[in-house]
């Protein structure tokens, strides 16, 4: 139990870093960005073949891969997503979608498609109370927890964190301010990329990495996001914990409806409190 | 506009000919679309075999049901394939376990996916734009789910299920010539239910839905309750159309069920131009022609599809039918102007 616990934690931490670039993604462009995974996968496997190829210890392969990222999170709002502002919905969506479908074949180019398997970095295990934990997984949960403050502080001190705050709740007020946001937009974009790519980067040791990832891990952020509320950063922090435990807990007792419960729970959600976008 | 002056009379009045029987919805004219459709699935029996053809018919089947739910209510949904596939499945698993008649199972396969369509719909129809997507795409999932694990032992998981018993008297859905005709007569019947239901009262409210459902609701229309209707409608065609995968393979496999493929059919939708039946149509042809033929000259076809369909959202809005429209109604103005000036010149 104690393990499935921990397990759901840092699911909950992985899926938190992901989720958080979609969230204020969507919060301030309003464009439900399909590509955003990709940035995930892309951090992921720069990870592997900076390890694999180049020799480097896993820190620095893990800084690499979110820089490129970045950059590719940069491409990608350049352009594809600002040439969506005030677009319906649907196109936004299915442009990313494209987008998406665009890196995964790029990735299937480069890599393959079959899957690899990276080792655990830190390799040290914790006993507490009987069960044995990889200390990696921990650190996991500790990055995730720092990610949270570090936002919240990012997001009420500085004069950046404060206008992409505002621009959150009344994008028209802030333009009126004479503010520039599409500038700030991009800021957060690429913020989002950069986390993503590092909860790529951290959860790789813990699964293997394979070119469709990016989906399924992207099907479970917009559970996250869509039970947490778009663009509400405390909403999506207690969300991420609550259906990665949610879901590391049913896994245990029926291991085939940890999906599914994350999904019932995100429609049941969406029933009582309907999202009018 | 300057390549259209310079071309062929006889083909701008082929074309302007086809375009004035298509244009017309009313009474017996409606023949033409009959013979319309058949032309063009006759046409690729000997491009393709009857086998491929009548896979592109119950494509285009699809399409045409996603077609009701984007292009006429201007819903985006994600996970259209949920009902594709229970449909398929229901069909199979009744043709193992209930019955030997396959038509039986095709209208198992329908209600199936109806009643679906009817749970999953009140859920999801609450919620619009982006959210509708997402729900069907997490119902889709949970949908893959159940048929990868829990419910193994009947669906057969990964190995997938294989059905016998195809035939019954005259229906032999063993001889691919009799279904093919029996899956064009069912794209035929489709297309006209769905031709009436677009053009009725009802498929106008349903566009007025798509362009304001907050004026559709202060007029007094229950909008929820319209939405979930044609949802359901939406949901059955798919079954039928997946009842009629079922029987053309003979197998079903969960890749049916697959999350990633419906962007095929949401491609399809746009290349051939969402809001139209025939847009449908063609565009179900056109996206079954490239997915069957490009992967054979070119390795990287997801690449392709990803760069069309961005080039598809920034330049191309209208797909081919809307363009074919567009050109058709500037000939047409042209014709008129033409005649009006000829008419001129002559008193």
């Amino acid at each position: 139990m104690i393990y499935s616990i921990m397990y759901g934690l840092t699911i909950g931490a992985v899926l938190y870093l992901i989720s958080i670039g979609l969230s204020l993604t969507f919060g301030t462009i309003r464009v439900i960005n399909f590509a955003h995974t990709i940035t995930y996968t892309i951090g992921a496997y720069i990870l592997a073949a900076s390890i694999n190829e180049l020799g480097i210890h896993f820190f620095w392969g893990g800084v690499l891969a979110v820089l490129i990222a970045a950059l590719a999170g940069y491409c990608i709002e350049r352009f594809v997503i600002r040439r969506l502002y005030g677009e319906s919905l649907d196109y936004t969506f299915i442009a990313t979608f494209a987008v998406f479908l665009i890196g995964v074949d790029i990735v299937k180019w480069i890599w393959g498609v079959y899957p690899k398997p990276l080792s655990d970095p830190i390799g040290m295990y914790i006993n507490f109370m009987g069960s044995i934990f990889p200390v990696y997984r921990i650190f996991v949960v500790l990055f995730a927890i720092l990610v949270f403050f570090g936002l919240e502080i990012f997001m009420r001190k500085t004069m950046v964190g404060k206008i992409i705050v505002a621009a959150l709740d009344n994008k028209e007020g802030v333009r009126c301010l004479g503010i520039g946001v599409e500038k700030y937009f991009s800021i957060v974009f690429i913020l989002g990329s950069a986390l993503a790519a590092a909860g790529g980067v951290l959860y790789a040791p813990i699964t293997s990495i394979s070119p469709y990832m990016g989906m399924n891990i992207l099907l479970l952020c917009f559970a996250v996001v869509l039970t947490g509320g778009m663009g509400n950063l405390r909403g999506t922090f207690f969300a991420s914990f609550f259906l990665g435990l949610l879901m590391s807990i049913t896994g245990r007792f029926w291991s085939a409806g940890s999906e599914i419960i994350v999904f019932m729970t995100m429609a049941i959600v969406l029933f009582f409190r309907p999202i009018d976008v | 506009m300057e390549n259209n002056l310079n071309e062929p009379r006889t083909v701008s009045r082929i074309f302007s000919f086809w375009g004035k029987q298509l244009a017309k919805t009313t009474g017996r004219k409606r023949f033409s679309e009959l013979v319309f459709l058949s032309i063009v699935f006759l046409l690729l029996i000997p491009f393709l075999g009857t086998h491929r053809a009548t896979d592109f018919a119950i494509f285009c089947i699809f399409v045409l049901s996603f077609d009701l739910l984007y292009g006429y209510m201007g819903r985006l949904s994600f996970g259209h394939l949920l009902y594709l596939g229970v449909g398929a499945y229901a069909a199979g698993l009744s043709l193992r376990y209930i019955t030997t008649n396959p038509l039986v199972a095709i209208v198992i396969g329908v209600l199936a996916a109806c009643v679906t369509g009817m749970t999953a719909g009140s859920v999801a129809i609450r919620a619009t734009g982006a959210c509708f997507a997402l729900i069907n795409l997490a119902f889709n999932r949970v949908g893959w789910f159940l048929v990868m694990s829990p419910l193994k032992s009947i669906t057969g998981g990964e190995n997938g299920l294989s059905i016998r018993n195809l035939s019954l008297g005259l229906f032999d859905f063993r001889d691919p010539t009799f279904r093919f005709l029996f899956v064009l007569i069912s794209l035929i019947f489709i297309f006209f239910l769905l031709r009436i239901i677009t053009s009725s009262s009802y498929g106008v409210l349903l566009r007025s839905i798509k362009e304001d459902e907050k004026r559709v609701s202060f007029l007094g229309y229950n909008t929820y309750f319209y939405k979930w209707i044609n949802f359901v409608i939406a949901a059955s065609v798919a079954g039928f159309a997946g009842a009629l995968s079922a029987l053309n393979y003979g197998y079903i496999n969960p890749n049916i069920l697959d999350v990633n493929a419906n962007s095929g059919v949401i491609f399809a939708c746009l290349i051939g131009g969402p809001g139209h039946l025939y847009g449908a149509i063609v565009g179900g042809v056109v996206y079954m022609l490239i997915t069957n033929l490009l992967p054979i000259y070119l390795q990287r076809w997801e690449l392709f599809l990803g760069v069309s369909l961005l080039l598809i959202v920034f330049r191309f809005r209208k797909g081919i039918w809307g363009s074919l429209e567009n050109l058709y109604k500037d000939l047409a103005t042209r014709e008129i102007a033409n005649m009006s000036s000829e008419k001129g010149e002559s008193k």
